[in-house]
């Protein structure tokens, strides 16, 4: 596969930001107990699972991009 | 002038609730604890797209899906759907015809998550058949977490197999014909980080190595590259405002591909509660594509096309590989009733034209496209 210049500057953007993530100097220490608000089901990033698969779906059929949140997934004829 | 029948399945039916549906073994990228409890949800949709003076496809899905905890630290998660297709497929140009269709589609799908001290391992099994579309996919993920659980590392991978036939809707019933099958392989690699008690981000990058049969065996001199490539870069920050008791939602994805098409994808919601139990969901989506470097407007001076006629270079015109931007507005309703049953209604109207196309440039020749969605869903924690 040829990688493209495109490719490698995002490949080195998210080499800085996943180095930048893993760091402690990103953002505070969140104790056990300041986490309540973050435990609510609004703020993970799973969301409502059955709108999710139906709206990646229609965006996959009807768009050239899909993709990107996770893995998996079944395979369609909509090419 | 050729007319060929388009039928749902490559053009939109299957793609949208079969697997979809199926993901059985899909996996988002972040684990948790446990859940203490078990969930059974039921939703339908009705979906409907359109050409200017044109109604096209529309499908009718509903799904069910079960997840439950077991032995202390396990989880298993099911889903089904039975979607129908009806309608003709959209007009991807004035030389490709529609043809009326009606299609059903069956599609299943069955994880099991194991939870652990410091993260998660996660397996999926999926299964989507109509009549001339087979997918199979497997998937397994792994999550680790720091100590403090402030920082969640995610890998995973997939293999997906489907088998590609063609259906000769001029017999009755249509006898299918299958034409090839494909493979993919599928990586991910997701970090997501506690920024602060009322922030939360993540970093996904995924991979895809598709081979086999990727051509739409019912589009008009359609020949596509046997390898299909992708990398998905995507980033997610979920807010909560304390002064309103909101949340927003905000994502940017930056796909790319060997058919040479980018794309740039923002999505942005708001998730606001009200008195009595009830939460309104304002969404808005853009989404700017470029076109693949085998995608060709129509041209009356090279019609049928040579280099689709010899079979020696790639060859498309279908207006899902052309250069385009596409705006959604969405709003969603979620109502708390009693006995831990909750009610969500939502709507969705999507707008893609050539001209809305912010990196690249777009096929004048092709009309507007729209669909408008329905969701209505119950859920019911156990």
């Amino acid at each position: 596969m040829k990688i493209t210049v495109m490719q490698k500057m995002m490949y080195a953007l998210l080499l800085l930001l996943t180095l930048g993530l893993s760091g402690c100097s990103m953002g505070e220490t969140v104790q056990p107990w300041d986490k309540a608000i973050l435990a609510r089901p609004e703020m993970t990033f799973e969301g409502d699972p059955l709108d999710t698969k139906y709206v990646e779906h229609i965006y996959s059929s009807k768009e050239a991009a899909s993709g990107g949140a996770g893995v998996g997934g079944g395979g369609c004829g909509c090419n | 002038m050729k007319s060929v029948p388009t039928k749902k399945t490559h053009v939109l039916g299957a793609a949208l609730f079969a697997a979809a549906l199926a993901l059985p073994s899909y996996q988002t990228a972040f684990a948790e604890a446990t859940p203490e409890h078990g969930n059974v949800a039921f939703k339908y949709l009705n979906y409907k797209d359109s050409q200017p003076g044109n109604d096209r496809i529309g499908v009718n899905a509903i799904t069910g899906s079960l997840m439950m905890p077991f032995a202390g630290t396990w989880t298993v998660s099911s889903s089904y759907t039975y979607d129908s297709v009806s309608g003709a497929s959209p007009t991807h140009h004035d030389v490709v015809s529609s043809a009326s269709i009606k299609e059903t589609r069956n599609a299943g799908d069955l994880s099991f998550t194991k939870y652990l001290p410091n993260g998660s391992w996660a397996f999926g099994l999926s299964y989507s058949k109509e009549s001339d579309y087979v997918s199979n996919g497997y998937s397994v993920q792994r999550s680790l977490s720091t100590e403090d659980k402030n920082t969640t590392v995610t890998f995973g991978g997939s293999y997906t197999t489907d088998t590609v036939g063609h259906n000769n809707y001029a017999t009755n019933p249509p006898v299918n014909v299958e034409v090839g099958k494909k493979e993919i392989i599928s990586g991910l690699f997701g970090v997501t980080k506690i920024l602060s008690k009322v922030d939360i981000i993540q970093l996904n990058i995924g991979f895809s190595k598709g081979d086999g049969y990727f051509t739409d065996p019912y589009k008009s001199y359609d020949i596509r590259p046997k390898q299909r490539n992708i990398t998905t870069l995507m980033a997610r920050w979920n807010h909560h405002f304390e002064n309103t008791d909101g949340t927003s939602h905000l994502s940017y994805r930056y796909y790319t591909d060997s058919y040479e098409v980018a794309a740039h994808t923002l999505t942005a919601e708001y998730l606001h509660p009200l008195p009595n139990h009830l939460t309104i969901i304002p969404s808005l989506r853009f989404s700017s594509q470029s076109a693949a470097y085998f995608y060709h407007p129509y041209s009356a001076a090279d019609y049928p096309p040579a280099d689709a006629v010899s079979g020696t270079m790639p060859y498309s015109m279908d207006q899902r590989l052309s250069g385009f931007g596409a705006l959604t507005l969405g709003m969603k309703a979620e109502k708390k009733l009693a006995s831990s049953w909750t009610a969500d209604l939502k709507l969705e109207y999507y707008k893609q034209l050539p001209g809305w196309c912010i990196n690249g440039s777009g096929d004048s020749q092709l009309k507007e496209f729209n669909f408008t969605s329905i969701q209505l869903g119950v859920s019911h924690e156990l």
